[in-house]
């Protein structure tokens, strides 16, 4: 094992890392990154916004979106070289103190949340949505969302407390 | 599956990541949004040393050419395909392809370019190999292929899934591309080879700058239908899209140009079926034969877990709706526009 190791340091080029700057949740930071760290490497390990999450690395579930310049992407395809200078909101920034955003408090309302690995994504996803499109419809709801999936709630709850974040009429159940 | 290390260099121009390319040679790739490259990336299907990053390549928005074409910058989003209101209002077939690819966070990350020269995809292929595979498939510069063990050595059966080139092949596009040498012209239709090994048939080192589709004639309607498990976030089992226009009657096909995706190497037009429809008086009898001939003249790849004969049958139920769908739009078109 040692000796592979030492053979390749030899024959591999050292890749350069370099410094970018990224606005995170409102704030600047400075990271030293190398070009294959994505964006929820950088934001996890360097930055400990732990938030984002891993999940399949492949672009099918969603776990690891964030809002890029007030678009969701994905942070698991997204390279950090290429964020040089752009804003972050993480699942960290919807809150403000201690007071939820409305779609936080209702995914709590709407018992949206079982393990919760998904929600983070889910939250950026509809922040995202509800940014754009004030007062969605179910389908434009479901549509909006097609990119995070969950394993546990069967969807239902999410929707519903999208449609309570919004203003639509649907009353809390879980108080 | 985490990524190894590479370069990265970031092109302030077209013209300037062909010459990257041409510098660097075949170990380095470009990248617009990173939705194909990076996932094939984690499963050491692509090991590229360099990534020429073109996300700092501000796109052209789409527009008007001088000679009546609706000219689109091939770094834009597909979000911004499917938003656009010139696209919707000349070409609504183009926006819906756009909109039904992948999730919002794919359609705000990925371009149509890279829609146009993604992999190509298999079941087997996509995955890491590391694990349970003890052998490279073909496509893997291996010497099997593990859903068809009984293909000659080279042969791919790995399926093209754009959503998106089906609709660009129906109204018969251009593509425009940038080289070292200049660049040219072609048809999207001419620029899949057809072959899972190499589906891509743009020289080394040759990028897409835009795509340009000729507006719409007279009396002219679309159909279009990506079907897929659950209706979202997912490949398609085939792609259907309809382009045909109808004579000053309104009674008779004038012209129709049908393309099927994600069932083959590369989007395939179904000739027999646009033959049987071109000069016909267009009725119930006549789509259902049209439908007829397509069942006979398309030959799906099993893909994905979906046999030849349920795509057969998924095709059968689809293009007749949609053909009925063109028909209608074709036929309520206002003759204003």
């Amino acid at each position: 094992m040692l000796e592979a190791r030492s053979a390749q340091a030899q024959t591999a080029p050292s890749i350069r890392s370099r410094i970018i700057e990224l606005f995170v949740n409102g704030e600047r930071y400075e990271v030293v990154v190398k070009p294959r760290n994505s964006l929820v490497e950088v934001l996890r390990e360097k930055i400990g916004l732990t938030g984002v999450k891993h999940g399949c690395e492949q672009g099918a579930c969603g776990v690891c979106t964030v809002l890029l310049d007030d678009r969701p992407v994905l942070g698991c395809l997204t390279l950090a070289v290429e964020c040089d200078g752009k804003r972050v909101r993480t699942v960290e920034g919807l809150a403000q103190g201690d007071r939820l955003s409305p779609i936080q408090q209702a995914f709590l309302d709407q018992g949206a949340v079982q393990c919760g690995y998904c929600t983070a994504g889910m939250l950026m996803s509809a922040t995202a949505l509800l940014e754009r499109n004030p007062k969605p419809s179910v389908a434009e709801i479901k549509k909006a969302l097609e990119g995070n999936i969950c394993r546990c709630t069967g969807y239902n709850a999410i929707v519903a407390a999208v449609q309570q974040a919004s203003g639509q009429g649907v009353e809390p159940v879980m108080r | 599956m985490i990524l190894y290390d590479f370069e990265y260099e970031r092109a302030r121009s077209l013209p300037e990541a062909a010459a990257m390319l041409a510098r660097l040679g075949p170990n380095a790739k470009i990248m617009g949004g990173g939705t194909d490259l990076l996932p094939n990336m984690r499963l050491a299907l692509a090991r590229p040393t360099t990534i020429i990053g073109l996300s700092g390549i501000r796109p052209e928005a789409p527009r008007l050419t001088l000679d009546g074409r609706l000219r689109i910058d091939g770094l834009t989003t597909l979000a911004a395909l499917a938003h656009s209101e010139l696209v919707a209002t000349h070409l609504p077939m183009l926006a819906e392809s756009a909109q039904v690819v992948g999730s919002h966070q794919v359609r705000e990350m990925g371009t149509l370019a890279g829609n146009l020269c993604q992999e190509t995809r298999c079941l087997q292929l996509n995955q890491k190999h590391d694990y349970q595979f003890k052998s490279p498939c073909y496509k893997r510069g291996g010497a099997c292929c593990y859903p068809f063990p009984r293909n000659r050595p080279g042969t791919c059966w790995s399926v093209h899934m754009s959503d998106i080139a089906p609709a660009l092949i129906a109204l018969n596009a251009d593509i425009e591309t940038v080289s070292g040498t200049g660049g040219r012209r072609l048809a999207v239709e001419d620029m899949f080879t057809g072959d899972g090994m190499h589906p891509i048939g743009l020289e080394p080192g040759e990028l897409i700058r835009a795509i340009v589709t000729p507006l719409p004639p007279a009396n002219f309607g679309w159909g279009y239908h990506k079907s897929s498990r659950r209706g979202g976030f997912e490949y398609g089992m085939a792609v259907i899209a309809i382009a045909l226009s109808l004579d000053v009657s309104r009674q008779v096909c004038a012209a129709a140009r049908i393309v099927f995706g994600a069932i083959r190497e590369r989007p395939v037009r179904a000739s027999a079926t646009e033959q049987a429809l071109v000069g016909q008086r267009i009725d119930d009898t006549l789509v259902a034969r049209a439908v007829a001939v397509a069942v006979e003249e398309v030959n799906p790849l099993p893909h994905h877990g979906f046999t030849r004969s349920y795509l057969i049958d998924n095709i059968r139920v689809y293009l007749r709706r949609a053909l009925v769908r063109a028909v209608e739009r074709a036929r309520t078109q206002s003759a204003a526009t």
